[in-house]
């Protein structure tokens, strides 16, 4: 294993090396020392509200791994991701609520929900493509959230379902850094399985499907198999992370799914850069910290503009999130993460321009 | 047979201004091949504005309408040029989400201007009802049908009768074709923006004196032109007011019929049905062009 990135000089006598996800010791180096920062550091250092951000964080990292493999990699253009997470976020509040179960058995629950619902979702797409795909799946947002208001007794309408705080080995994660262990830990783990699994060969016919759908057609692959497998896979994220939302937040009503968010993931997709799964993560990181900085900041952008300070923060964090959105489209739609290639090659090849 | 008849009326009614406000999606969609999720955002916003000019500025008829399609060009000139025109080239996908993120900011400036609750439009109509037959419909709902059949009509004496009509009945035909004969087609798109918005506008203050001015209802009504265009067809405009009125009574006739065996709130969520059954069964909608695909 060779110590540093070089352009030149990096020879894989194997193909297992050469496939390896980890090939130099710098990234083992770089990979290890994010490890360390995420299990020791932070919880030992941070005090409960960063912790607090950190865990939104972490949960908008698992739906945005989802989503990243169904319209990053998949071309599959997704307006509903909200209500994929509503779903999860009610399934296992319905049944610890209703039924009494443990929070760790609803996690099954939660997933085979939204796998279920990904696959009814998926199936207009066996004959369409393109914003056809995003239209059907706005309908399903609007459809979805429909039903969870008006389930009666199942979901108790605008009032919501409580949702009671996970319990380990007798052990109460009700605290900000309990729950930054189990969302951390689920959100290192699905970044592991997103990496990987686009890597398979499953990975690669999404790829192709992406690209073109005739041509791949063409070669032999299943489409229709690989979109709807890609609904089901990215619901499943989202079933996940709707999950850990429901146990962390306590309790789960209807405004916490709007169609806003599904919006937003999707910003977050193109900030971060589409279909690569760094960039998600970026994305998720990008939005929420400017989220935070929009809340602490707007006391002050009411003190300066008396006229903005009657009105929410929710209308100034829409606005320059579609802003930056609009901003990143139209100057830079590869997104962060290819400008952190970018520093990341001129600092390999310093002192050299290219 | 009573009801029925009422429930079909009433849907004709609401269906037209459906129609009307489907009718944009479509013109831009047909010009620059762009679909607008933003549409129910700027029905929404369309219905504030007027709002602000009549009832908090007080100004007259005439004026409020001349300051509505000024603001309507500067929006419609505004998107146009800075948001779609840098995204010429790219995949679809970035004109989408460029349209959602549109609606984002839309969303937004509705709530830092016209923050709390609903806005009412001032009583102008009678709100006497007009009795035929069996049927009965408000003065109000009537009038409403009347100035969307007059809107629609205008709409077709320009697109089928003037010169900018035919410049973009051939911009949407072929883009390249119509550069090489001349026609200017950037300015094109920013004329179908421009309709677009106006008819959004017009759907979207008849809506709001009906049901008053409130965001969310606003922009999920908007939404459901969404359905309509689908179930007409993204190309065609007779598509969107088939579609408009059908999806107006199917609306009326499934509140009617099935309200009372689910409580309530149904015609909220029952265009958005139609719509993903007519994607699975009939993908182009009724009149529109069915594509086939080269690699």
């Amino acid at each position: 294993m060779k110590l540093f990135k070089k352009p030149c000089g990096t020879f894989d006598e194997t193909y297992a090396q050469d496939m390896a996800p980890i090939r130099t010791l710098y990234r083992k180096f770089l990979l290890t020392c994010l490890f360390l920062c995420l299990a020791l550091v932070v919880p030992l250092l941070a005090n409960n509200y960063f912790l607090s951000i950190m865990n939104i964080i972490g949960i908008t990292v698992i739906a945005m791994m989802g989503l990243n493999i169904l319209t990053g990699y998949c071309g599959l253009i997704s307006v509903g991701h909200a209500a994929f997470i509503a779903v999860g976020a009610y399934t296992s509040a319905a049944l610890s609520h209703h039924l009494g179960f443990p929070f760790w058995a609803t996690l099954p629950g939660s997933l085979l929900a939204t796998g279920s619902l990904g696959l009814i979702v998926g199936l207009p797409s066996l004959r369409i493509k393109g914003f056809y795909v995003a239209v059907s799946t706005l309908a399903a947002h609007y459809i979805v959230i429909w039903l969870l208001l008006h389930g009666g007794e199942v979901t108790k309408g605008v009032w919501g379902l409580p949702c009671e705080s996970p319990v380990i080995l007798g052990h109460s994660l009700n605290t900000e850094r309990g729950m930054y262990f189990l969302i951390m830990g689920f959100a290192t783990a699905s970044t592991i399985l997103a990496f990987n699994l686009v890597r398979t060969r499953f990975g690669r016919a999404m790829v192709a499907v992406r690209d073109n759908d005739i041509a791949a057609e063409f070669m032999g692959l299943d489409v229709f198999r690989v979109k709807l497998l890609a609904f089901v896979i990215s619901s499943m994220y989202a079933g996940l992370a709707g999950w850990l939302q429901a146990h962390y937040l306590g309790m789960i009503t209807i405004e916490q799914f709007p169609l806003m968010d599904s919006i937003w993931y999707l910003g977050m997709l193109i900030v971060g850069g589409m279909g690569s799964i760094t960039g998600a993560i970026f994305g998720a990181f990008a939005f929420r910290l400017l989220a935070q900085a929009v809340i602490s900041l707007s006391p002050l952008v009411g003190q300066l503009v008396p006229a903005l300070s009657g009105s929410s923060v929710a209308g100034i964090t829409q606005v320059l999130f579609g802003l930056v959105i609009l901003f990143f489209l139209v100057v830079e739609p590869r997104g962060l993460n290819h400008r952190w290639q970018v520093v990341l090659a001129s600092f390999r090849l310093w002192p050299f321009p290219y | 047979m009573d009801l029925f008849l009422q429930l079909v009326v009433s849907g004709i009614m609401t269906g037209a201004v459906y129609a009307l406000m489907s009718l944009g999606i479509v013109i831009i969609y047909k010009a620059s091949s762009v679909f607008n999720f933003a549409h129910g955002s700027i029905v929404a916003f369309t219905a504030y504005l007027v709002w602000s000019c009549l009832v908090q500025l007080e100004l007259a008829a005439a004026v409020v309408i001349c300051l509505s399609l000024g603001l309507i060009f500067i929006m419609a000139f505004s998107i146009q040029r800075f948001i779609l025109q840098p995204l010429t080239g790219q995949p679809m996908l970035a004109a989408i989400v460029a349209t959602l993120a549109l609606a984002e900011v839309i969303n937004g400036l509705i709530t830092l201007i016209w923050p709390g609750p609903a806005r009412v439009y001032p009583k102008v109509i009678p709100s006497g009802v007009i009795q035929l037959g069996s049927v009965v419909f408000t003065w109000e709902a009537g009038l409403n049908f009347a100035i969307c059949a007059a809107a629609f009509g205008g709409f077709m004496f320009f697109f089928q009768k003037t010169k900018m009509g035919l410049t973009m009945r051939g911009t949407a035909e072929d883009h390249q074709l119509a550069r090489s004969e001349g026609v200017p087609v950037k300015r094109i798109f920013v004329v179908a923006w421009f309709i677009a918005i106006l008819m959004a506008g017009i759907g979207g203050v008849l809506m709001a004196k009906m049901h008053g001015v409130n965001q969310e209802p606003l922009i999920a009504l908007g939404m459901k032109s969404l359905s309509v265009v689908i179930l007409g067809g993204m190309e065609s405009i007779l598509g969107a007011v088939v579609g408009g009125l059908a999806i107006g009574v199917l609306e009326a006739l499934g509140a009617g019929y099935l309200d009372p065996l689910v409580g309530g709130g149904i015609e909220e969520v029952f265009p958005f049905v139609i719509l993903l059954v007519t994607l699975l069964v009939k993908p182009y909608g009724l009149f529109g062009y069915e594509r086939i695909e080269r690699v």
